[in-house]
């Protein structure tokens, strides 16, 4: 079953068009991420599924339906940056927030707990470090333990310590069975969190799908030799890559995933003549796909 | 509603802002009525004609309608309380997240301005109990209900400017733009308006209709007769209109929040 489906969904603001046609689908029990830099769409098309945007054109449904407040109140939200009364303290935050999800405040001390905010808990939220906000925004989310979460940016402003704990949080979400909706530009964030992604860039839809699929869809080898022109010329007949790059003193041979075999291109080189010196399987390093993806 | 407002009862109850400015107004209400009360007893003292014209204004029945034109003039205080409460949500953009965590955009509106009611309910008795009180220390003043639907019209020109200014703060969503305009409007402006139709332009009382001139009309000066408002209409008429003015804020404000992004 799909959460989240989100068709033909376009924004503009005036003359800017934050978003063109956008449709993807967020099966259930994902983590998945929406990569692009900044700018490129991610928080307009969260806010326009919650309904603090409103879209130009498309349509958008949750859990199969129109999205309202009441499934709205199904899902924990944090969207853009942590948003709460600067003159309360955390708690009471978290109390308002849980009374407008309907929840009770049983659950206020354990998500406090799960964020590691127990002991600043009732400190005003204007006294607290942006990590500390970002976390009781986490924290807020977690309230009625939804089975869906929306995450946008929620390692903004965490130290690296921070960081690996939400990471670890996410995952441990994910292996409860939630569904996480997370924006990201940190490419190596979706990559490390994520099992499902969607690429955008400036508010169009570059692609979506698998992460192991989209992210690193071509296996890569790098090779040399001491001859190496006639190592191009060689690789360059080799039955099974999809193409090779020649970089002057390495040259890199691509295969579909998984069909990359270091043995089967070590026999085929020195069975026709040249010895390699140098032989490593590389999966593609992601920062390049990503520029590829976000660059065409 | 009551939830909604249990909510909107969580956001101000710890908030010392809000009940720093409430005690101020009290405060305020009462000493702007003790000035009125103390001036008008020293003039009487002094110069015992003068009572002709001033009147026993702070005597029964009359009091009633004199603690509300007095205290009128502090209106612009749960005003801007209420400018200070709309642009917080603005300014922490938790008018976003109390949507995204399940309110609708409808609930958000409908509940500040229910709120705003209670607020102008409970001003509206604490002004009671002050004329009571004045009417009370008055010499020679006998306790009278008469008069006392100006108590009922300090409920709706609280209201009306209350809505008033929260119509300002949800057009322009920052306090100062908002507060700045509620002032200068209500102050200067508006007088400037009423007088240039009702007199320069001879329409009245067509200058009596604007936003809180037509509030103001239902408590005039209660110091001699009816000087200030020449040609008002009657009474019901302007209540009638303070109504629908608030109506209007409410249905802008709706309009405004549940179309726009936030």
């Amino acid at each position: 079953m799909s959460i989240l489906t989100v068709e033909n969904l376009s924004k503009s603001y005036g003359r800017i068009q934050a978003l063109k046609n956008v449709s993807f689908s967020v099966p259930e029990g994902t983590v998945f991420g929406i990569l692009g830099p900044n700018g490129s769409g991610k928080t307009t098309t969260l806010g326009t599924i919650t309904d603090i945007l409103k879209p130009t054109s498309g349509s958008y449904k949750l859990f199969g339906e129109p999205t309202s407040a009441a499934s709205r109140r199904k899902i924990g939200t944090l969207l853009e940056t942590p948003n709460f009364y600067h003159y309360l303290s955390g708690v009471k935050n978290l109390e308002i927030a849980s009374e407008i999800k309907q929840h009770g405040k049983e659950d206020i001390d354990h998500v406090l707990e799960m964020v590691d905010l127990t002991k600043r808990k009732n400190s005003k939220f204007s006294t607290y470090s942006l990590g500390m906000k970002q976390r009781l925004a986490i924290a807020s989310c977690l309230l009625g333990s939804p089975s869906v979460l929306i995450f946008d940016e929620p390692t903004n402003g965490l130290d690296p310590v921070g960081i690996a704990e939400i990471r670890e949080l996410m995952k441990k979400l994910y292996r409860e069975g939630k569904t996480i909706i997370m924006a990201s530009h940190l490419l190596d964030e979706v990559e490390k969190v994520c099992t499902d992604v969607a690429i955008l860039k400036k508010g169009e839809l570059i692609v979506s799908g698998k992460v192991n699929e989209i992210l690193s869809n071509e296996d890569m080898v790098e090779v040399a030799a001491k001859d190496h022109t006639k190592l191009v010329q060689v690789l360059n007949e080799m039955p099974g890559k999809s193409r090779i790059i020649d970089e002057h003193n390495v040259v890199k041979v691509f295969f579909a995933v998984g069909k990359a075999d270091l043995s089967a291109v070590h026999s085929y080189c020195f069975n026709n003549g040249v010895v390699l010196n140098h032989l490593t399987l590389k999966k593609q390093s992601l920062e390049a796909r990503f520029f590829e993806l976000t660059n065409n | 509603m009551l939830h909604l407002l249990k909510i909107e009862w969580l956001k101000v109850k710890d908030y010392k802002a809000f009940w720093i400015f409430i005690i101020l107004y009290l405060f305020a209400i009462l000493g702007i009525n003790y000035i009125g009360y103390y001036i008008n007893e020293v003039t009487v003292e002094s110069m015992p004609a003068s009572q002709v014209l001033l009147g026993t204004p702070y005597a029964f029945p009359k009091v009633w309608q004199t603690v509300g034109f007095m205290s009128s003039w502090l209106l612009y205080f749960p005003g801007i309380l209420f400018i200070m409460l709309l642009t917080n949500e603005f300014n922490f953009k938790t008018h976003r997240q109390n949507i995204i965590d399940g309110w609708t955009r409808k609930d958000f509106v409908t509940v500040k301005f229910v709120f705003a009611l209670l607020f102008s309910l409970a001003a509206t008795i604490f002004n009671f109990l002050v004329a009571l009180l004045f009417g009370m220390i008055t010499t020679g003043s006998h306790f009278s209900f008469a008069g006392i639907e100006n108590i009922g019209y300090v409920f709706i020109q609280t209201v009306a400017y209350i809505t008033f200014a929260m119509f300002l703060a949800i057009l322009f969503r920052k306090s100062g733009a908002a507060i700045a305009v509620f002032f200068l409007y209500g102050l200067i402006f508006e007088w400037l308006i009423t007088l240039l139709i009702n007199i320069k332009f001879e329409l009245s009382p067509v200058g009596y209709f604007l936003p809180l001139q037509v509030t103001d009309v239902m408590l005039p000066i209660p110091f001699g007769d009816k000087v200030i408002y020449k040609g008002a209409p009657e009474v019901w008429i302007m209540v009638l209109a303070s109504v629908v003015y608030i109506g209007g804020y409410y249905f802008f404000a709706l309009k405004k929040f549940t179309t726009e992004d936030l």
